[in-house]
């Protein structure tokens, strides 16, 4: 039994299929990230896995069915980060974090010290230390991301899904973000979704990358294990004429690096 | 910029009493002298002036005051508008026209309040029943549903007012309309203030839900909280906490729109707090409304025209402060 299995997942907007028969098994501790051009369905696919949306086909983690837990169940089990939170009214970063204990609270039950002193930890892993009591809507775009990032992590779920976390953040801050999630996933034994959009990041940083294309995922690139041309071959369909090279930095790491072939000759 | 939670405390403090100092100012003032000395000595009359009169008038102003806050708190929260109160989903129009409809058809107080509670349950009821008919459940289907039904009752209550015999029942309408704490004395506001009570508590138990609330759909259903059913119950005790006070006192404007934006104001906050402090300056609006609309004048004055007189120089005051503080 995997850890989490997605089994023939299929979404439509009305008539409009834009994900069908969709399938994919994860293993605990893994960082999987998930690519495709804009409208490919990566934050459908999100939605849907976390009930957002309503689909057809299973996913079942642990052996739990997620299609059948209530909200207050499936929050306990599973955490999602949207691309822009929707929070508009003055609210502390604390309180932000805070938010994340909502299901494993009982009806009257508020915060406890515990909580509060975990959530001040996490705010400062994610490198808001200090800004606990901040306004979250004061803000930047990126900070915004880094405390949901922080609500997300504080209740221990096992699932993370993350809808392009990465995308108002600065260069250092998205490899910062992506190595928290990993180093996360493998102390917890939890397991994220993260959908991309900045294939260098992806490709440097998780385990497995899941390619959409038409509603299917077209193919899978294990980083860590693949040629440097097979991958090329499959990252194409989706970014066109490109090349992949390795490259050591400073420190000795090599590194996957993907350049634009053909540059400034217009659509290839 | 960094919450400011000691400051906080001080408005919390503050509001609490200035609302004891306006309750207390509200047991004396009025046409009939009250005096401490023949309270004490047991005066018969001073008593049931006291009782009836002056101590139900001064509970409601501030009870009334307070609801009103705290609902408007609720709706402006769940709706993420700061011009959203609980007008919107039409639980003044309703109350109106079931106001109407008691004055015109039945016979009593305790009647007309019963038909204009009736009256602004039953507008919400049909306003939350035709949103639930969207399965998208997005706010903006409740407000389409309000504003439809806000419409409706309002077309109600002026056919009632063309059949109204304008000598007296029209100047009834017009006069529960305008709103005024003059009506109310002993016990027929028991009822009404123990649903109101109930209702408030309700409401500050759910206050973490409807910080909630206040996110968007998905984000909330992921932190664990059915957003239908739960907005639901939160809309229908906001509504009822206004519907019981309302019914007694009439229309009372701008209560519900300016506490809670003056308390947010203030604290630049959204914590239980706030709400309760939303509360508080709701309560200190309607009862120092109620105090001169009563000793202004030889006659009563409606109260809604001092709500509104009090309130809205200080509300554009707070938004001037803002503005500069940016």
């Amino acid at each position: 039994m995997k850890f989490f299995t997605v089994n023939d997942l299929s979404v439509s907007y009305g008539k409009h299929e834009i994900l069908s028969r969709l399938s994919f098994e994860t293993n605990t501790s893994e960082t999987i990230g998930i690519l495709g051009a804009n409208g490919s369905g990566k934050t459908t696919l999100l939605k849907a896995i976390c009930g957002i949306l309503p689909h057809t086909g299973t996913c079942i983690l642990e052996e739990n069915l997620l299609e059948n837990k209530t909200p207050k169940q499936l929050a306990k089990l599973c955490s999602y980060i949207p691309q822009r939170s929707g929070i508009s009214i003055d609210i502390s970063v604390l309180d932000t974090v805070l938010m994340g204990f909502h299901p494993h609270l009982g009806f009257l039950e508020h915060p406890s010290m515990e909580m509060k002193e975990k959530a001040i930890s996490l705010i400062y892993k994610v490198g808001l230390s200090g800004k606990e009591h901040t306004n979250y809507l004061h803000l930047s775009e990126g900070q915004k991301q880094l405390c949901i990032l922080a609500r997300t992590l504080v209740t221990d779920s096992k699932l993370l899904l993350l809808d392009e976390p990465e995308s108002a953040l600065d260069f250092h801050f998205r490899y910062q973000m992506l190595s928290l999630i990993r180093s996360w996933n493998r102390e917890n034994h939890s397991t994220a979704l993260v959908s991309l959009h900045d294939p260098m990041l992806a490709l440097n940083s998780c385990d497995r990358l899941l390619l959409l294309a038409d509603g299917h995922i077209s193919s899978t690139i294990f980083p860590q294990t693949d040629t440097l041309s097979s991958m090329e071959e499959k990252l194409c369909h989706i970014y066109g004429n490109i090349s992949l090279h390795h490259c050591v930095n400073k420190s000795g790491q090599k590194q996957i690096v993907m350049l634009k072939e053909n540059l400034f000759e217009g659509t290839d | 910029m960094t919450l400011n939670t000691v400051k906080n405390k001080y408005y919390y403090i503050a509001g609490a009493i200035l609302l004891i100092a306006l309750a207390i100012v509200s047991l004396y003032v009025g046409k009939y002298p009250l005096s401490m000395e023949k309270l004490l000595s047991g005066d018969d009359l001073q008593w049931r002036v006291f009782l009836t009169l002056r101590l139900s008038r001064t509970v409601v102003g501030i009870m009334g005051g307070f609801a009103l806050g705290v609902a408007g708190f609720v709706f402006q929260t769940v709706f993420r508008n700061a011009l959203a109160s609980p007008d919107i989903i039409g639980v003044s129009s309703g109350a109106s026209a079931g106001a109407a409809a008691g004055i015109l058809f039945l016979s009593g107080s305790l009647a007309i309040t019963l038909s204009s509670f009736a009256g602004a349950l039953g507008a919400v009821v049909i306003a939350l029943f035709l949103s639930s008919l969207d399965k998208s459940g997005k706010n903006s289907t409740i407000v389409l549903a309000g504003i439809a039904v806000h419409s409706l009752a309002q077309t109600f209550l002026m056919c009632l007012k063309l059949t109204a015999d304008p000598e007296r029942e029209l100047a009834s309408i017009e006069y529960w309309i305008m709103g005024s704490l003059s009506g109310i004395s002993g016990y027929s506001i028991t009822a009404n203030l123990i649903l109101c009570i109930l209702c408030l508590c309700i409401l500050f138990l759910l206050h973490r839900h409807v910080i909630i609330l206040s996110t968007e759909e998905g984000e909330a259903r992921m932190l664990g909280v059915s957003v239908t059913t739960l907005r639901l119950i939160v809309l229908l005790t906001a509504t009822l906490t206004v519907a019981s006070i309302i019914s007694l006192t009439g229309l009372i404007s701008f209560i519900g729109l300016l506490a809670p934006h003056t308390a947010r104001l203030l604290t630049k906050e959204n914590r239980i707090q706030t709400m309760l402090l939303s509360g508080f300056l709701g309560g200190i609006l309607l009862c120092g409304a109620d105090i001169l609309a009563r000793s202004v004048s030889a006659t009563e004055l409606p109260v809604s025209i001092f709500t509104s007189l009090l309130g809205a120089p200080f509300l554009i005051y707070l938004i001037l402060q803002e503005r500069r503080s940016l």
